[in-house]
């Protein structure tokens, strides 16, 4: 596993300061990623799901080091990434890219499409000119765009062409590892479908790695092989998808789950509902971060700090009443 | 046994062949097309449909909010008792809206004013409306605030919207819109921006309070499984017409138009197990774009040449059933 993990997280934390004032003097710190580990192998999907303000994205803009890590490490096939500066990143800046949520305001309204998808290609010398040319006609193609296309401004696609665009350009440089962060959420779910059968086939051909960070926990089931569940900032828990979504653990994992509406409306409702909203993750609780949500909170859940554990093969589980 | 009842009563709010033409560019194109639906009092009306298909153009239309130009209501009637809002001059809809019929927004960052506090705002209707002082109203707000569960309503009402959480802001909306008791409560994509924790308790709070005050709720989305849990009627729109109207239960257990299939079957669910999902090909024509014919057919597995030419009319097929396809229930060829 270990062995082959195309990227691996250790302990990962991330401080942003709060300023305050003319003089902008650090008042507080928002700690959104608070000692994160994962792995990830080759050809394999992680789900990364949460509430708005968990840290999820935080962590994928971290993990390609868009971000600099408070502490912890970050390897890349085994290369240690954690601390290089920019022109040492370069190459392995090759091997990681990201697509974004909204391709309204990720793509630059002002380059036409070959140069949007091309990019890349000329940043890091990969090709020019007339093969230039024909490598981005032919992305164009494999993510189901046409030729005649090519010289349009984004404007001129519709939401889901844009999201097309954005993983043409990821593509172009033969990643190992794409960040998905929210790819499908800005999109209509007929759309949505379209994405998602372009990502699966996508990483069936180029044995693809992919984070997959979405707060919609049926899209995730639908495309990870593993899923870690966020809660401002830590993984609660940490599981196969099958027995996470079988068999949730986490009182967190529970909830959110339980608030999915279903598209069956002769499936009885849930009677209990999550009360309350995500703490500010300027001054987190103590202890458990969920026990001012939990419906089970102990005593001990709000002065000790859970630690993720096993509770089954493979199924991690930071709770203590587990 | 409640549904029967309810299909006896007249409805609150009758919209029959509302049509709402828009000046683009292009030339003009029909955003809402001969589209009618009622809503009963008590009953929850889901209109679903992809961006662009007309949705909440339908809301604008009803309450005299289209702008224009370049928008304008060309035709049909939205009967709220025996007065037509889409005939109503100008001034006398002020005194309907925000009164008997309200409507909650999508983003409520955008539709609060952020120079206001949520009191004022919240307020804004009772004194506009009911005549209230700015006392009175104050304390009513903070009533209405309590009522949509805002803890500490009194210390909320001095606030401004920036200081609420997005799920506090959606139901401060929902407290506006619900101040003066209006007969038809208009909620379009009010928990589309929100998490789904706090989703589930906007939409429950959204129930009980239907249930406590008897409002007829038009629930625009474009979540079936929000469609599922709320609405008890639905209709489905596409390209600015409706393409099916149906019973909640009918429409889910036997989709009749090949828009409505596609739509339910592109839905990735939890424990479904399929790799794939089904796609619906192609994109939702542009307004000035309109095919000839049905607007559905370029995207339609079933359409044949009648399909391209003729628009299909809008049938009945069984007691509550209506569709507008000429391959009514046909499985994908």
């Amino acid at each position: 596993m270990t062995e082959s993990a195309v990227l691996e997280v250790a302990d990962l934390h991330k401080r942003f300061p709060v300023r305050k004032g003319v003089f902008g003097r650090v008042t507080g710190h928002v700690h959104a990623v608070d000692g994160v580990s994962f792995a990830i192998g080759r050809g394999e999907t992680l789900g990364l799901v949460g509430e708005s303000g968990c840290g999820k994205t935080t962590v994928g803009r971290t993990a390609l080091r868009l971000l600099k890590p408070t502490s912890g490490t970050i390897r890349l096939g085994g290369s240690d990434i954690t601390a290089l500066g920019n022109k040492a990143l370069r190459p392995f800046r090759r091997r990681m890219q990201i697509i974004f949520q909204d391709p309204f305001s990720s793509l630059d309204p002002r380059m036409a499409a070959r140069d949007i998808v091309g990019e890349l290609l000329g940043v890091h010398g990969l090709a020019k000119g007339a093969e230039r040319e024909e490598r981005v006609a032919s992305l164009f193609e494999r993510v189901g765009l046409r030729r005649d296309q090519l010289g349009n401004y984004p404007h001129e696609f519709s939401g889901g062409q844009r999201q097309r665009l954005g993983i043409a350009r990821a593509l172009s440089v033969q990643p190992e590892l794409i960040v998905c962060d929210e790819p499908v959420s800005a999109l209509d779910v007929s759309i949505q479908a379209q994405v998602i059968n372009l990502l699966l086939d996508l990483q069936a051909e180029f044995r693809l790695s992919y984070l997959f960070i979405a707060h919609d926990l049926a899209v995730v089931e639908h495309i990870s092989d593993r899923v870690a569940v966020m809660y401002l900032g830590r993984i609660v828990e940490f599981a196969d998808k099958r027995s996470l979504f079988a068999d949730p653990q986490h009182p967190y994992t529970e909830s959110l789950l339980a608030a999915v509406p279903v598209p069956d409306p002769t499936r009885a409702r849930p009677t209990r509902r999550l009360q309350g909203d995500v703490p500010s993750p300027v001054d987190q609780p103590s202890g458990c971060h969920f026990h001012t949500r939990c419906p089970y909170a102990t005593h001990r859940c709000r002065s000790e700090e859970p630690v993720l554990k096993d509770v089954a093969d493979g199924h991690q589980v930071a709770c203590h009443l587990r | 046994m409640r549904a029967a009842a309810l299909q006896e009563r007249r409805p609150v709010l009758d919209v029959a062949h509302l049509t709402t033409e828009f000046y683009t560019p292009d030339g003009i194109g029909r955003a809402v097309d001969d589209v009618s639906f009622g809503v009963r009092a008590g009953e929850t009306l889901g209109i679903v449909g992809e961006s662009g298909c007309g949705k909440s153009v339908t809301a604008l239309s009803i309450l005299g909010l289209v702008p224009s130009p370049p928008g304008r209501v060309v035709a049909g009637s939205a009967l709220l008792g025996d007065r037509d809002l889409v005939r109503m001059p100008d001034r006398e809809l002020a005194d309907v809206r925000g009164n008997e019929i309200a409507m909650v927004f999508q983003e409520p960052m955008t539709s609060l004013n952020p120079v206001l506090t949520i009191g004022y705002q919240v307020g804004e209707a009772l004194r506009r409306h009911e005549g209230l002082s700015r006392r009175a109203a104050r304390r009513r707000a903070a009533e209405m605030l309590d009522l949509v569960r805002i803890p500490e309503p009194g210390r909320r009402i001095h606030e401004y919207p920036h200081q609420l959480s997005g799920g506090m802001r959606q139901r401060a909306m929902i407290a506006m819109a619900l101040a003066c008791r209006p007969k038809v409560l208009i909620a379009d994509e009010p928990t589309t921006a929100l998490d789904v924790t706090i989703q589930a308790q906007v939409l429950d709070l959204i129930r009980d309070l239907q249930a406590e005050l008897g409002t007829a709720v038009i629930l625009i989305t474009h979540d079936l499984g929000v469609i599922a849990e709320t609405a008890q009627r639905v209709i489905v729109m596409y390209a600015g017409r409706t393409v099916e109207e149906a019973d909640v239960g009918q429409l889910f257990a036997a989709p009749m138009h090949p828009y409505t299939r596609g739509l339910l079957a592109s839905v990735p669910q939890l424990d479904s197990g399929l790799a794939r999902l089904a796609e619906i090909p192609g994109v939702v024509p542009a307004l000035a774009a309109m095919p000839s014919g049905c607007a559905f057919a370029p995207r339609c597995p079933n359409a044949d040449d009648r399909c391209r030419a003729e628009a299909p009319s809008f049938e009945t097929h069984a007691a509550g059933h209506r569709v507008a396809c000429w391959h009514p229930g046909e499985a994908a060829a």
